[in-house]
């Protein structure tokens, strides 16, 4: 890595922060540059304190970056918070009047630089040019990303923001400071994608159609980009009433044979727990996907957690199989949310897939190779022709792997009877004890084949004494964090779970013998580390735990776990 | 040809006997078949409570869902294959208390589903605790000193809510009942029928001499249901007389006729394209 650099933009909701940073962030995408970004935000429309922060490197970036090289202040409390993450050449932007004697703060004037610009609403622009000027971007990269952002905005708008750009460009080329990164690398084959996007491209490579929703940070932005998508496929996207209608709506569209999602946070799964039972005694497939928060109840409603696992595992009433899924980054998320699809139809129960808001909203750089499409999509449903007798079809039929033939209601002769109360072979209910145990037994001896199913944890480095062990979205921060170990001399591996449940205990169990174990958790309790405890024996373990809403940086890692060492 | 036998299913019925269920489902299967409609081609969803068992007693496709959800799973299913001939069984509680919200959101939808609400003033499958529509002052074994809120009015609410085919039927006239689902189930888009239904069991107030003495047909009276005004003064009515009938109906465009994803085919008739999803993939920035 040549160069390894961070740019933060704070101010108040409202001001724009995301936009300036979504620009400067395809920009450097436009440069050749690998950009990862994050995305930090009050639960409020205006005021308050947010902040974009990029990391841009000539090689891959994928987790945030503790340290700060230029800090752009849209307001004081962006120095007062933020001050301390300067690096020793670090510079402060800043277009208020709440100068301190120190050189390293450079006043901006983005009013002044707008009104000659033309409009006020071009400020963000201005800062924009500010910060590629400053950083060695040709401003002609900054030309075609506006003509993408304000295109549809009328000629007027992008003129004004091409002027705005060079004001912004112009007035600090001034400057002494100066990081020169290159910018004639670009590479088509790479695109900036957040989870969010990358879930529901899953979900139409997967041939989901379908969708319902109640609207919940972090989980909307799934759906605002299935929608999105759904101009140019055949896609409903249906707001429901509440959660409870959402994963409902999505049993009855799957039941009558289209694949079907829907998103929510922790809260909202708290409300479709009775659903997600539903499905399971149903033996309906659905996948839903749970962005997780700090909670309970509304918890930080805008930031990100991991604490959602063991809920997910046993939630609703009784036990019943069911999937779990986490993926670590943008290209896990679409390849899991498909095999989420795959599995759940396969085996007829609930695939749940774990995000988070870190997960979610913020942007990584990818090859657009890994999102390839599938040309066929494997369909488990059975047609009427299929059946050696229509008229003797029985939608809970006992087998020996629990999977009944799924045919569709109103497709044939076939007559198809699902229920929530305990059933029998053809669908009606039945309060016979033995039947009872059958169908139990039915629904859970699926386990065995799901189980085959899952994926062997990714390790690195393993042979090692010393293993982190993480799961879902903090993958990059914590094989960043084994990269830095390493460097300072301790030999350190890590495991990191994406197929949670089943646990896949026997791939485990190997892994983990006679070694000492760090958990690395999003959560207070160690929730993996728990599970790990229940499914394997293992006891023992130390943990680096993080609940305050905030992402894994690699650093804090690193220095938690030297102290864990010491 | 589609016979009121075809309909016949040896589940045995779990019902009281002289339970009003019992004429909801006779007058079901009657104009099913009357309309052609054959039992393969029927998806009947339900809730929970009594009315929530009824389509095991008859021969179709069912989801018998949870308490409350019914609308909902419905929904979905009509969104995702709109040539389904969908019906909703459920009760005043399930309807109106636990699924009051998705009622009155599946009608805000105009989603096209026929709601038959077996509304017999109380809760059966629980043993007798009052229900949304009780009346004021009726003593149960939980509401020992009477019901104190006011009663839900189904016939109001859906008015409200634009509803386009609003009736009410009574469990004791399965001709007139008959004749309502017919036209329920030909309509386009939401229609409800509201269905007085004695609880023999826990209801000792609102039994079947009770209703008979007060219901009356709206037809015979040469009512013509296309006055919303007229609609609401009628749905209004209950100490003295009980209206029954078509209160109110009206000609709109449904939910999914109204999505245009769906005016050339059903969701679930589109295929899988790769092609259209790889140009999705090259056109992100």
């Amino acid at each position: 890595m040549t160069f390894d650099i961070s740019i933060k933009i704070g101010g108040e909701a409202g001001q724009g922060i995301q936009t300036v940073g979504n620009i400067l962030t395809s920009v450097f995408q436009s440069a050749g540059l690998y950009t990862m970004a994050i995305n930090d935000f009050e639960s409020r429309v205006r005021g308050g304190h947010s902040f974009f922060q990029i990391r841009i490197s000539d090689k891959p970036v994928n987790a945030p970056s503790h340290k700060i090289d230029i800090l752009m202040a849209l307001n004081q409390l962006t120095c007062k918070y933020h001050e301390k993450e300067l690096t020793k050449d670090g510079i402060i932007l800043s277009d208020a009047r709440f100068f301190s004697e120190k050189d390293n703060i450079h006043f901006i004037p983005l009013t002044e630089l707008s009104a000659k610009a033309g409009d006020k609403i071009t400020s963000n622009t201005i800062a924009v040019g500010i910060i590629l000027s400053l950083t060695g971007m040709p401003v002609r990269l900054l030309e075609d990303v506006l003509k993408f952002s304000f295109q549809k905005k009328g000629k007027d708008i992008l003129e004004k923001n091409f002027k705005a750009a060079e004001l912004g460009y112009d007035f600090a080329s001034k400057f002494k400071y100066n990081l020169n990164l290159p910018a004639d690398n670009f590479d088509n084959s790479r695109i900036n994608i957040n989870g969010s996007k990358a879930i529901a491209l899953g979900a139409l490579a997967s041939d989901c159609r379908f969708a319902s929703f109640y609207p919940m940070s972090p989980a909307t932005s799934v759906m605002k980009n299935l929608s999105a998508f759904s101009k140019d496929i055949p896609f409903i996207v249906e707001q429901a009433e509440d959660e409870i209608a959402a994963v409902n709506n999505i049993i009855g569209a799957s039941f009558a044979g289209v694949r079907s999602i829907t998103s929510t946070s922790g809260g909202g799964f708290c409300l479709m727990t009775e659903g997600l039972g539903l499905a399971a005694i149903t033996e309906t497939p659905v996948v839903i996907i749970n962005a997780q928060r700090p909670g309970p109840a509304t918890g930080l409603p805008t930031r990100t957690a991991q604490a959602d696992l063991q809920f997910v595992i046993k939630s609703s009433q009784d036990d019943f199989p069911r999937f779990v899924f986490a993926p670590g980054s943008p290209e896990e998320a679409f390849k899991i949310t498909q095999k989420a699809f795959y599995l759940s139809e396969k085996y007829q129960v609930p695939a749940i897939i774990l995000t988070d808001q870190y997960l979610n909203d913020s942007l990584f750089t990818i090859e657009k190779g890994v999102l390839t499409i599938p040309e066929n999509i494997k369909s488990f449903i059975i047609e009427d022709k299929e059946l050696e007798n229509p008229e003797l079809y029985k939608r809970y039929k006992l087998t020996k792997n629990g999977i009944s033939q799924r045919v569709l209601p109103c497709s044939g002769k076939a007559i198809v009877r699902v229920t929530g109360n305990e059933h029998d072979e053809s669908g009606h209910i039945s309060e016979d004890a033995e039947n009872r145990n059958k169908m139990v037994n039915k629904r859970f001896v699926k386990m065995e084949g799901m189980i085959q199913e899952m994926s062997s944890p990714e390790t690195f480095n393993k042979e090692s004494d010393i293993l982190m062990i993480g799961w879902g979205s903090s993958k990059y921060a914590i094989k960043e964090a084994s990269d830095i170990l390493i460097e300072s001399g301790i030999d350190i591996g890590y495991i990191h779970f994406t197929d949670l449940w089943p646990f896949p205990f026997d791939m485990v169990t190997d892994l983990i013998k006679n070694k000492k174990l760090i958990m690395v958790e999003g959560n207070r309790s160690s929730q993996l580390g728990l599970l790990i405890m229940e499914q394997t024996g293992e006891r023992f373990f130390e943990t680096v735990l993080k609940y305050n809403g905030r992402p894994f940086y690699p650093n804090e890692i690193c220095k938690q776990v030297k102290k864990i060492l010491e | 040809m589609v016979t009121v036998k075809d309909y016949e299913c040896s589940f045995e019925n779990k019902w009281c006997s002289g339970c009003g269920n019992f004429g909801i489902l006779s007058a079901m299967k009657e104009s099913l078949a009357e309309l052609e409609i054959s039992p393969d081609n029927i998806l009947l969803v339900s809730g929970i409570g009594q009315a929530g068992k009824t389509p095991h007693f008859m021969k179709c496709n069912m989801f018998h869902s949870l308490h409350g959800r019914a609308l909902t799973i419905a929904t979905g299913a009509k969104l995702a294959n709109h040539n389904l001939n969908i019906i909703v069984n459920s009760g005043d509680g399930d309807c109106y208390g636990e699924g009051g919200n998705h009622f009155i959101n599946a009608v805000r939808r105009n989603i096209d589903v026929t709601l038959l609400v077996h509304n017999n003033q109380i809760y059966g499958l629980t043993k007798g605790q009052a229900s949304p529509t009780s009346d004021q002052g009726m003593k149960t074994n939980l509401q020992q000193n009477g019901v104190i809120s006011e009663p839900f009015n189904p016939v109001s609410t859906a008015l409200a809510l634009g509803c386009g085919f609003v009736a009410r039927g009574f469990s004791g006239n399965t001709t007139q009942l008959k004749k309502l689902i017919k036209e329920a189930v030909n309509y386009r888009g939401f229609s409800i029928i509201d269905i007085l239904q004695p609880c023999v069991s826990f209801n000792k107030i609102n039994t079947y001499s009770w209703y008979k003495s007060k219901v009356y047909d709206l037809e015979d009276e040469n009512y013509s249901p296309d006055s919303l005004e007229n609609a609401f003064k009628i749905s209004r009515l209950w100490n003295e007389k009980i209206p029954t009938g078509i209160i109110y109906k009206e000609e709109k465009l449904s939910y999914t006729e109204k999505i245009k994803v769906l005016n050339r085919h059903a969701l679930i008739e589109n295929n899988y394209n790769p092609e259209k999803l790889k140009e999705v993939i090259l056109n992100i920035a």
